[in-house]
This record gives structure tokens, C-alpha cells and sequence, in this order.
């Protein structure tokens, strides 16, 4: 059974079962007795929301990977890094590991949250009735996964704290780095919002049946 | 006899709970989501290695993380450095993320850790047990000491080519730090601790008799 459809609904934060008032209304909320919480029947306005932060992850992604993520200041010069120039310094240096794990985490994960998000939501708005199982374990995979993508940033942080070495040799983080945190935290606080209790609910043909 | 419930905060089902004896995890009949885990001397381990994560984490903040020699010329580095130097460079938003993911998230779990599950196991629930579980749950996403260890690693990797890297004292600290969080993070189930807080307060758990018709 549905705690919707029992007139309950479950405390996100503390999982406690508690009534919530008037049924049939957009906007039911009651107030968790056991943790305080203000508890929807379903996330407020979760699909706008996402669609919302998902489409400025899209936005800042661009940047992020055009802009330079580092800049590596010699007396000979400065060279610049962007996200995609790393990967392949790594690859031909025959750091391949390493050139992996930045491509998954920097170029791979992103996309393919962004890509899953966007996939769930039309999912949930079309109604779509089947796999549910399946788009649930996506949804949690997207949850899992997004903070990994912060490993680039931190990669940046360090070389910016250890390479100082004044007119010789320093680092400096560049204008990508900042686009591509952005990302992160946009495409993890879309992930956040989406109700992942949608892909259950079930269209009002299927109840009648 | 009273019925006790759980309800699936991932697909909405309420479900019936069984008695359970042996430790074990109790899924969603619906989706197959974990509930909860029933594990007997959760408290204890979690005040115990979150005790040892807070002695490492010290040292780690306390000591020489990293340390690079170039050409005769080496540069020091302690946790604290990468975020001073890019608050000096102006790198506002990168030097908060860092901070707040690298040590303020992780220090604030830890210690909330220790203040809620420190009285619980000698008996007591704390004042404001639920607000610091609910300030726990909260910010769990945005604590990254795992990610930055990778971090680390790739930039040791970067670096090796560059010069020469000197591991610091703190450095084997942060990676003992980061196992036992793991581990805590793996065995922790806040379930049974709201269910204490709920007894505290006179309260009984997640017992719905108007779900029954």
C-alpha cells in the first residue's frame, strides 16, 4: 500500500509515518512530531525544480570544459589545462589509470547524470508506467556517484597549494574550475530535489484498474 | 497485538515490520530499498571509531601533509594550504567549496557523531538528540574526504613527473582517518536511534493503527 493513497506520508528525514491533512490538494504538508521536519507528500515542486537546476548544469558544463580548469606559469611561459587537455596528457604520457579516472569522474559522470536526470524526469512526466525498478536504481546511482566528480577540483586545489615556487614555476586555478564546481553542486542539488517517489505513483488509469 | 510500520521514503510503500532477532536488513517489499539495518552494537562502534577519526583528524590538520622539491627548492604544504592559497588568489568560490567539504562538513559530523552517540552509550539521551541527528542526515552529501583522498592520489601522480614528493605525517593520518569513516559510515543506521529518541520523549515508534481497516 501507498502511504499516498492512505492519506500518510513518510518523513524523508527520520522516516516517521505521520497523517497528512486534506487530500486531493497540491500542497500537503505537516510537521514531523519526531524530528520537526516539514513534511511533504511529495517534494514541492520537484520536477520544476530539477529541470531547473539540471538545464544550468547543461549551462555551466559548457564552460566548464571550454575555459582552462589550471594555469601552469613558468619563466618560458604560461600554459594552460583544460579538462579534456589533461585526460590527454595523462593518456600519452602512459598514465592511462589516472587518465581513466579523471575522464569517468571530470567527462563521463556529469554527462551521463545529466543524461539519467533528464531521462527520469520525462519519464515521471509523460506517467510512463514501466521499469520502475529500474529508473529507481538509475536515480540512486546518480545520488552515489555525483560527488566523485569533485575530484578534479581538488586536484587543482593541491597543485594550486604545492606548486609555489614565486617567478619559477607556479599554478594558478583557472576560470573552468570554477564553471565545472558549479556543475557539481547544480547537478547534485537537482539530484536532491527530484522525488524519487514519482516513479511510483501511479496514473489515475492504473489505479482504476 | 500492536502492528509496528515503516514506511519507504524512496517509493512510498508502508510495509509491515517483522519481529527481528538476528541482525539483518529489513528492504522494501516494494522496491528493495534498504530500510533499516537491525545490528546490535551500532552505538558503541560508531562513538568508538568516530572517537579515533577525531584524534586522526587533528593530527592531520596539525601536521605537514605534503611536501615538493623542485630544483633545490621545496614547498610545504599542510591540509589548511590549499584553501589559504586560493583565498589569496581571489578563488572565493573554490576556496569555500573546499573548505566546507574538506573540513568543516567532515568536523561537524564527527563531532555531532560523538556528542549524540557518546551519552547514548552510557544511556542518556542527550538534549537535542533529534535536531543533531536531523544536522547529521543533512549535510552527509556534501562531506568529500573520500573524493579528496582521490584527489590526492591523482595529484601525487601529476606531480612525481615534476619533482620530487615528500609524504607527510599527516598524509598517512588523513588515509587511517578515511578507512575508519568508511567503515562507520557502512555500519550507521539512524533508525534505532530515532526509535530511542522517540521512547526519551514518551513517545511510541511507528505505530499506525489507522492503517488497518
Amino acid at each position: 500500500m501507498k502511504a499516498l493513497e492512505a492519506g500518510l506520508a513518510c518523513c524523508e528525514v527520520c522516516h516517521q509515518i505521520l497523517r497528512i491533512p486534506s487530500p486531493k490538494t497540491e500542497d500537503r504538508a505537516a510537521l514531523c512530531p519526531r524530528c520537526r521536519s516539514v513534511v511533504h507528500a511529495r517534494k514541492p515542486e520537484s520536477i520544476q525544480r530539477t529541470w531547473a537546476l539540471t538545464l544550468a548544469g547543461i549551462i555551466f558544463y559548457i564552460p566548464a570544459n571550454l575555459l582552462p580548469m589550471m594555469h601552469v606559469e613558468t619563466i618560458a611561459g604560461t600554459q594552460s589545462d583544460t579538462i579534456m587537455s589533461g585526460v590527454i596528457y595523462f593518456i600519452q604520457t602512459g598514465a592511462y589509470l589516472i587518465g581513466a579516472v579523471i575522464f569517468i569522474a571530470s567527462i563521463l559522470v556529469p554527462v551521463l547524470k545529466i543524461l539519467i536526470l533528464i531521462a527520469l524526469l520525462l519519464s515521471v512526466q509523460r506517467r510512463f508506467p514501466y521499469l520502475r525498478r529500474r529508473r529507481q536504481k538509475l536515480y540512486q546511482l546518480t545520488e552515489l556517484v555525483g560527488r566523485w566528480s569533485m575530484v578534479d577540483i581538488y586536484v587543482v586545489s593541491i597543485m594550486v597549494a604545492l606548486v609555489q615556487f614565486g617567478a619559477l614555476t607556479r599554478i594558478q586555478a583557472g576560470l573552468g574550475a570554477v564553471f565545472f564546481l558549479l556543475v557539481v553542486i547544480v547537478t547534485m542539488l537537482a539530484a536532491m530535489s527530484f522525488d524519487p517517489r514519482l516513479i511510483w505513483d501511479r496514473s489515475p488509469k492504473e489505479s482504476d484498474v | 497485538m500492536e502492528r509496528r510500520y515503516l514506511c519507504c521514503p524512496e517509493c512510498d510503500e508502508i510495509s509491515r515490520l517483522p519481529s527481528l532477532r538476528r541482525p539483518g536488513r529489513y528492504r522494501c517489499p516494494n522496491c528493495g530499498h534498504t530500510l533499516f539495518r537491525h545490528q546490535p552494537g551500532m552505538v558503541e562502534k560508531i562513538y568508538a571509531l568516530n572517537l579515533a577519526a577525531l584524534f586522526l583528524f587533528i593530527v592531520t590538520v596539525s601536521f605537514p601533509f605534503l611536501s615538493f622539491q623542485i630544483m633545490g627548492m621545496s614547498s610545504e604544504a599542510t591540509f589548511t594550504t590549499a584553501f589559504v592559497n586560493l583565498y589569496r588568489e581571489q578563488d572565493y568560490l573554490l576556496a569555500v567549496a573546499l573548505l566546507t567539504t574538506t573540513l568543516v562538513v567532515p568536523a561537524i559530523r564527527i563531532l555531532l557523531y560523538i556528542l549524540l552517540y557518546g551519552p547514548l552509550y552510557h544511556g542518556i539521551v542527550p538534549p537535542f538528540a533529534a535536531p543533531m541527528l536531523k544536522t547529521l542526515e543533512a549535510v552527509a552529501p556534501w562531506g568529500m574526504l573520500d573524493v579528496f583522498l582521490l584527489g590526492i592520489l591523482v595529484s601525487i601522480v601529476k606531480l612525481v613527473k615534476m619533482g620530487e614528493i615528500i609524504p607527510g605525517t599527516s598524509l598517512w593520518a588523513f588515509a587511517a582517518m578515511i578507512v575508519i569513516l568508511a567503515y562507520a559510515q557502512s555500519i550507521f543506521d539512524p533508525h534505532e536511534t530515532w526509535e530511542r529518541i522517540d521512547r526519551a520523549h514518551g513517545r511510541e515508534p511507528d505505530l499506525i493503527r489507522s492503517v488497518e481497516r
